[in-house]
């Protein structure tokens, strides 16, 4: 199964996005609203595994460790990820214990699950930047390494037309 | 000169930004006329970000969290680059520096959300000063009886000057990242020992306890007609 994250609000790609994510865990901006993780560790020290927000998104650990696969699909803002969809990440902490182990010279986060996902980043917008480019193929490499991912890949596109376009 | 000091937690009460804005403010220059401003999972107000907007210089002090920036900052910076296109004011002139601290040991786990913020400011028009990324910023709370300059905080005090350094010539530099000056196995170890197994002990639990394995909750999957479907 995959986890599809993404932040399109336009009612007219919710057909193609339905189809696409079919049988699949969509999480979308049409879903419950989310709220920002605050940074009170409660998912690792209070309640191991889960958020302690109580909201749609507080199993999204245990949530991403029942894919094989995780797609995000994000307009590209500033070398990241927009709004919505690095808030539904910054939720994704439970998926990692608080402990650290040395990778390639760097400390990162032990993993909670044996399992593993396949990264898979489709970044969108109209005049981004070589330095923006840079950016968010390094962040998806970061983000792919400390969450103990299998594989990554990035791919840009200048607008979600052309993004259907090679998904469909 | 007017300078916004932004603490970019999302923590309420002491964070480990609100450390690092204090640290900096007695080095800042006498004239300085200062402001501080909180960026909590609360949206600013518009003429907030207006009155940011005539800032001279705005300092954004923030954890790190995935890399990157924290969504609800990110959003706030969003929202500020919306300001720019719409206000009538000269923003060419807000100069912009950021203090970046994470979990982790090594300060440069940091650069890339320091090249988040230089892709921000090219947006929005604005000068991109500085930035340092410091690890092991969960350190702080327990050193703030610790002069800057020494100690753990050696590295910091040389940060410190980076930064304000570029304020006060007013010149851009290259982002500066460091760490404490003790062992990396140290933090490790402290860390586990001292900060995440003496919270679980707090809460009735047991380090054993902090690896459990949630089950995996009811998934409502996506479906072709529209509808979702319990899994």
């Amino acid at each position: 199964m995959k986890m599809i994250v993404h932040d399109l609000e336009n009612a007219g790609e919710l057909p193609w996005l339905t189809a696409f994510g079919s049988g699949q865990d969509v999480i979308g901006t049409d879903e419950a609203v989310i709220r920002h993780c605050t940074g009170c560790f409660g998912c690792w020290t209070r309640t191991p595994g889960t958020c302690v927000l109580k909201d749609e998104y507080r199993h999204l650990g245990a949530r991403l460790a029942a894919c094989d696969e995780m797609v995000l699909i994000s307009r590209c803002t500033y070398g990241g990820y927009s709004p919505f969809v690095c808030n539904v990440l910054n939720r994704m902490l439970p998926y990692v214990l608080p402990y650290f182990r040395m990778l390639k010279g760097q400390m990162h986060h032990q993993l909670r699950y044996e399992q593993t996902v396949k990264f898979n980043v489709y970044f969108y917008g109209e005049d981004l930047t070589a330095n923006e480019r840079k950016t968010a193929q390094a962040l998806v490499q970061a983000n792919s390494l400390n969450l103990g991912a299998k594989g990554f890949e990035v791919s840009f596109y200048d607008n979600i037309r052309q993004l259907k376009e090679v998904l469909s | 000169m007017n300078i916004a000091l932004i603490n970019g937690s999302p923590k309420g009460g002491a964070t480990n930004s609100g450390f690092l804005l204090e640290k900096l403010r007695p080095l800042l220059p006498q004239e300085a006329e200062i402001s501080t401003y909180r960026i909590g999972p609360k949206a600013l107000k518009n003429e907030q970000y207006l009155e940011l907007l005539a800032m001279d210089t705005l300092v954004l002090a923030f954890p790190l969290y995935f890399d990157a920036i924290p969504s609800h900052l990110l959003r706030m910076l969003t929202e500020m680059e919306r300001s720019t296109q719409s206000s009538n004011q000269r923003p060419q002139t807000v100069r912009v520096y950021a203090m970046i601290n994470n979990g982790f040991f090594e300060g440069d786990q940091c650069k890339l959300a320091v090249e988040m913020i230089r892709n921000w400011c090219e947006r929005c028009g604005f000068m991109f000063g500085t930035a340092f990324g410091h690890g092991a910023g969960e350190m702080f709370g327990s050193v703030g009886h610790v002069p800057v300059g020494s100690g753990p905080l050696k590295n910091l005090g040389l940060a410190l000057e980076h930064l304000v350094g570029s304020i006060r010539s007013g010149e851009s530099t290259e982002p500066f990242f460091t760490q404490p000056n003790f062992p990396r196995g140290l933090w490790k170890f402290s860390s586990t020992q001292l900060f995440w197994n003496a919270t679980a002990k707090k809460n009735g639990l047991k380090p054993k306890d902090l690896r459990r394995r949630p089950g995996i909750p009811p998934i409502r999957l996506s479906q072709s007609g529209g509808k979702r479907q319990d899994m």
